[in-house]
């Protein structure tokens, strides 16, 4: 019970006494596990996951980003102007820049397109996949958005689940009916269950075989609903950055989080969903760094070092 | 005993700053669903009275305000349609000059220049206090909104150390809120208790809040008072200029109103500070009109004679003929308007102090306003500070909300000092140095500064900058 309770109040009581691995994985037959290593490196984690000034800091960081990611991308992707949407209630898209316009023109047009997609968005009510989901920063902030009607995180690793389940209480906001975590892969969700959003973010570079996990992800993806996944690409710079740098130089990453060898071209998944064009579209790709003192910040190039990627289900 | 209740955002003081951040979130489409609280010690019964009946003269408590803050208060707090807009005076340019030195050194800070023409705003503090108030009362979102006035703080607790050092450990508090949370307990005098996400200090220089997040203030007195006080001049003054006077005491301000009326801030000694109170109200007028001229020297003297006796009528012989010395056209186009009466009981002080806090927040804590600095009045900055605060307090709420942060995490307030106390630091050093530049009559230095204020004067880019700063531009 000790352990439980140093979740997320300090995180400053010692974890040491809880590195063993108490999920065993060696014999899993899921396709989609984690190594057996990655479990217990995890699983060690669990107690300091919600100290944001603690080792998982950079996550924390990082997240704000992911969540400016998704919630920009679904906001300029909503149509405003549905063909059922007479003429006349239309909204007004300039056909060029609206920079063009004299400044209040511009800001009449902008703030008309922001309260529509506004009013768009508080109808909808989106049900949320987190695979991976880990201690829930990701599952936590999803399911806070107003449009988001509820979020399902699973995960593999039960320490760091049973870390999430915790903190979750923490906020009267997340109740049993707008988040809840299991225990499971991403084979074992029922098929018949489909999703708006589903969510796999610094997770593919943690399993044996994301290609299979992909494939079982878009199977429980809804008409039109979006995927959006982020992982790291196979470069130097990756591994200067989140291996010697991050890891070993300013150790702001817990030693052993990354594999080089797991690391996925951003060109490999493009590559992965263009075999799969009928149904799905690559909508955004964009690349991040870390800066020390400043946080995460978009890079132009999602071809170097970790990226999000964009995925929208067109039929 | 009554059971605690939960909100989102609980605010401690009901001044400009308090009033702002509630009327702000309120007036936001992404954060008017936050359930919030406005505790206030002192009867607000006075501001709500003011929309209706303002009353005929001034209150003594004005505020520079800039337009940065005015477009502030326009476009995303949205008070400014609820405020007496015939009880506000823009002004266009700011005269400063030296006591020190007879060469008449000068610096005039003209708003020619920027794009609206305008340097700041004058406007009482309760026409602010009252606007917001309104403003929050027009939202009508009684579910969500709560103003609490006559109401005080009589304890925070963390439910978190509660148990370590502020509680006897076998002793378990029935009303001490969810223990699973740690979001922070205000207990009010009214025998609420509110356990609250994010707890807002705007509770003044000697902030509980702060206290409670025991994040260290640093800073000093000034060993000096504020005087202000509500004047009549001789006749409407179409220059709107704002006077600033640097005596060796501290700076003299007269900052104009509208008609013919002005507000004055003296800062002064101590010892000047209480015969500026004493002074016959007859006499009065005629001390200020004396300050905004005479040397030093002479002022001493007359200072001398109040102290000595604050009814002696004699002394405004001693100023009027001392005046009539100088060459009156002079006079008339490079100084204040005379002044002919001080309202009575408009007259008070305050001492002048600096202080900033190490930071603004902590896990579930922030701090505006004077809770989180308090500067020198000698450029009018104090509730512009307060104003930008505010701001950068909303912008981080409001990415926090869309990012679906937990809006009590320093993951989403860490911004909000990031994009505020840097900027404040610069103002409080800036006005600091001024203070102490002028408050000397040590040769060197007033010979350097009068250099200084004249070669200033003839630099077209540094007025442009000290204009920006002054109109936050």
């Amino acid at each position: 019970m000790m352990r439980i309770r140093s979740v997320g109040v300090s995180g400053r009581i010692s974890t040491i006494s809880y590195r063993s691995v108490r999920f065993h994985s060696s014999h899993n037959p899921k396709a989609t596990s984690l190594s057996a290593d990655e479990m217990a490196h995890f699983n060690a984690l669990a107690s300091s996951w919600w100290d944001v000034n603690g080792p998982q800091r950079i996550l924390h960081k990082m997240n704000l980003l992911r969540m400016d990611f998704i919630h920009s991308t679904i906001r300029n992707h909503i149509k405003l102007n549905g063909p059922e949407v007479p003429v006349d209630e239309q909204i007004y898209i300039p056909p060029f820049n609206v920079d063009l316009l004299p400044k209040p023109i511009r800001n009449t047009i902008i703030k008309e397109q922001d309260d529509k997609r506004d009013s768009i968005l508080n109808q909808v009510k989106w049900k949320v996949l987190d695979i991976g989901c880990g201690g829930g920063i990701l599952s936590e902030s999803l399911a806070r958005l107003s449009f988001i009607d509820n979020v399902k995180g699973i995960d593999l690793s039960k320490d760091v689940l049973e870390a999430a389940k915790l903190h979750k209480l923490k906020d009267p906001l997340l109740n049993d009916n707008k988040l809840n975590y299991e225990l499971m892969a991403i084979e074992d969700v029922p098929a018949s269950e489909k999703y708006d959003i589903v969510t796999m973010f610094e997770m593919l570079e943690h399993v044996d075989h994301p290609s299979k996990v992909l494939v079982e992800a878009l199977k429980r993806v809804e008409r039109g609903g979006w995927v959006f996944i982020s992982t790291i690409n196979r470069d130097f710079i990756s591994w200067f950055t989140t291996i010697f740098m991050g890891e070993h130089i300013l150790k702001i990453v817990p030693v052993g989080t990354h594999t080089l060898e797991k690391y996925i071209n951003q060109s490999e998944i493009r590559q992965w969903f263009d075999e799969r064009k009928d149904s799905f579209k690559v909508v955004d790709a964009k690349g991040c760094i870390y800066l020390p003192a400043y946080g995460w910040k978009f890079t132009s190039s999602p071809d170097v070092g970790n990226y999000f990627m964009a995925i929208q289900r067109i039929k | 005993m009554t059971s605690s209740v939960m909100e989102d955002v609980v605010i401690v003081g009901g001044g400009p700053a308090g009033l702002s951040v509630l009327a702000a979130l309120k007036n936001s489409p992404k954060t008017r669903h936050l359930k919030c609280t406005l505790v206030e010690a002192s009867d607000l019964t006075n501001v709500r009275d003011f929309y209706d009946n303002p009353g005929e003269n001034y209150t003594n408590r004005v505020v520079s305000v800039t337009p940065k803050s005015v477009e502030f208060m326009k476009s995303r707090i949205g008070n400014w349609d609820y405020m007496k807009e015939d009880r506000v005076k823009f002004y266009d340019r700011i005269v400063a000059y030296d006591s020190q030195d007879n060469d008449n050194a000068r610096i005039d800070f003209d708003a020619g220049s920027t794009e609206s023409g305008v340097l700041a705003a004058m406007i009482e503090n309760i026409n602010i206090q009252s606007s917001l108030l309104k403003k929050i009362e027009e939202i009508n979102d009684t579910e969500g909104t709560t103003v609490l006035d006559k109401t005080k703080v009589e304890d925070i607790i963390s439910p978190i150390q509660q148990s370590l050092e502020d509680h006897d450990l076998n002793e378990i508090d029935p009303n001490a809120g969810n223990a699973d949370l740690d979001w922070p307990i205000v207990k009010l005098s009214n025998g609420d208790i509110i356990q609250t996400r994010l707890l807002i200090g705007a509770d003044g220089y000697n902030s509980p809040v702060r206290k409670f997040a025991r994040i260290e203030s640093r800073g000093w007195q000034y060993n000096r008072f504020g005087v202000v006080g509500t004047l009549k001049m001789e006749y409407e003054d179409y220059r709107s200029v704002g006077w600033q006077r640097f005596l060796t005491t501290g700076p003299l301000a007269i900052l104009p109103l509208t008609e013919d009326n002005a507000t004055m801030v003296w800062s002064s000694t101590p010892k000047l500070s209480e015969i500026l109170l004493k002074t016959n109200k007859e006499i009065f007028p005629h001390l200020v009109n004396a300050a905004t001229v005479l040397d030093e020297a002479d002022l001493n003297y007359i200072y001398k004679l109040l102290d000595y006796n604050p009814d002696d009528m004699a002394v405004i012989d001693e100023i009027k003929w001392r005046l009539e010395k100088f060459d009156q056209q002079n006079l008339e186009e490079n100084y204040p308007l005379k002044v002919v009466e001080v309202l009575d009981g408009s007259r008070a002080r305050f001492p002048l102090k600096l202080s900033h806090a190490d930071t603004y927040i902590a896990p579930r804590i922030a701090l505006i306003g004077d809770a989180a600095h308090t500067i020198h009045p000698l450029a009018g900055q104090g509730l512009n500070m307060g104003q930008s605060d505010v701001a950068a307090l909303m912008t981080a709420l409001e990415s926090g909300i869309d990012r679906g942060m937990d809006i009590g995490s320093t993951l989403v307030l860490d911004s909000y000092v990031a994009n505020s106390w840097p900027s404040n630091h610069m103002l409080l050093g800036i006005c600091d140095k001024l203070h102490k530049v002028f408050a000397t009559d040590y040769y060197p230095v007033v010979a350097l500064r009068g250099l200084g204020l004249k070669s200033l004067n003839v630099l077209e880019s540094f007025k442009d900058i000290m204009v920006k700063i002054i109109s936050a531009r």
